[in-house]
């Protein structure tokens, strides 16, 4: 994604497709589906990196730091923060939700 | 969470590893100020410190120094911030050796 575009977007809506990114990479590892898992984990990588590359406030750029450590601790590694599957696909939800109030659909 | 600009002693990164980790000191240190902020829970929260501060990310790696060791040895390459296939880097580790060794030379300057 051009990071034109992407600096153009709310919060709420980067955090939208960061999660879309989030759940693709959830469900290609439900399926066993390595190429696919590995795809979708650096596209949500980069959208995590676009996003701390931009102006946040200071609790938006905790929050995302934050977040971005324990994802990478989760798909990659030994999962030390005891996150799941359903934790991160909530937690996205809710920026989805919110995202959709903004928009007003 | 301490910002080294200057110098910080080993007694002190000691210090700091007692009351956390026990024997080491998680650190995040930027390769073009040449600086590092130490002591925080989670490197991702010395990152959110540095681009707070209007740092590149790019520039940043995380790394935990163990103060019981000696010189490069007290230098451990791992931190989850550091993955980042966009730079190339696809482990906890600084895979580039150049990087490697400017961390190397802004941690050793650091550590008094």
């Amino acid at each position: 994604m051009a990071s034109g575009r992407w600096n153009e977007m709310s919060f709420l809506e980067k955090m939208s497709n960061i999660g879309s990114e989030v759940s693709r990479t959830i469900t290609a590892m439900e399926r066993n589906d390595e190429v696919s898992k590995n795809a979708a984990f650096e596209r949500s990588l980069e959208l995590f990196d676009l996003t701390l590359n931009n102006s946040l406030t200071s609790s938006q750029l905790k929050e995302l730091c934050r977040a971005r450590e324990a994802w990478v601790d989760f798909v990659a590694y030994d999962n030390e923060y005891k996150s799941t599957k359903e934790s991160w696909r909530n937690y996205f939800d809710q920026f989805l939700y919110a995202y959709a109030i903004q928009a007003g659909r | 969470m301490k910002l080294v600009e200057d110098n910080i002693t080993t007694e002190e990164l000691k210090d700091m590893a007692e009351k956390m980790f026990g024997n080491l000191v998680k650190a995040v240190v930027d390769i073009e100020k040449g600086t590092m902020v130490v002591n925080a829970e989670m490197h991702a929260d010395e990152e959110k410190y540095f681009l707070e501060a209007g740092s590149n990310q790019q520039s940043l790696w995380g790394i935990n120094i163990h103060p019981d060791k000696e010189g490069d040895d007290r230098i451990e390459f791992d931190s989850m911030i550091n993955l980042r296939p966009s730079q190339n880097n696809r482990s906890r580790s600084v895979e580039d050796l150049e990087i490697q060794k400017r961390i190397i030379e802004i941690v050793n300057k650091l550590i008094k």
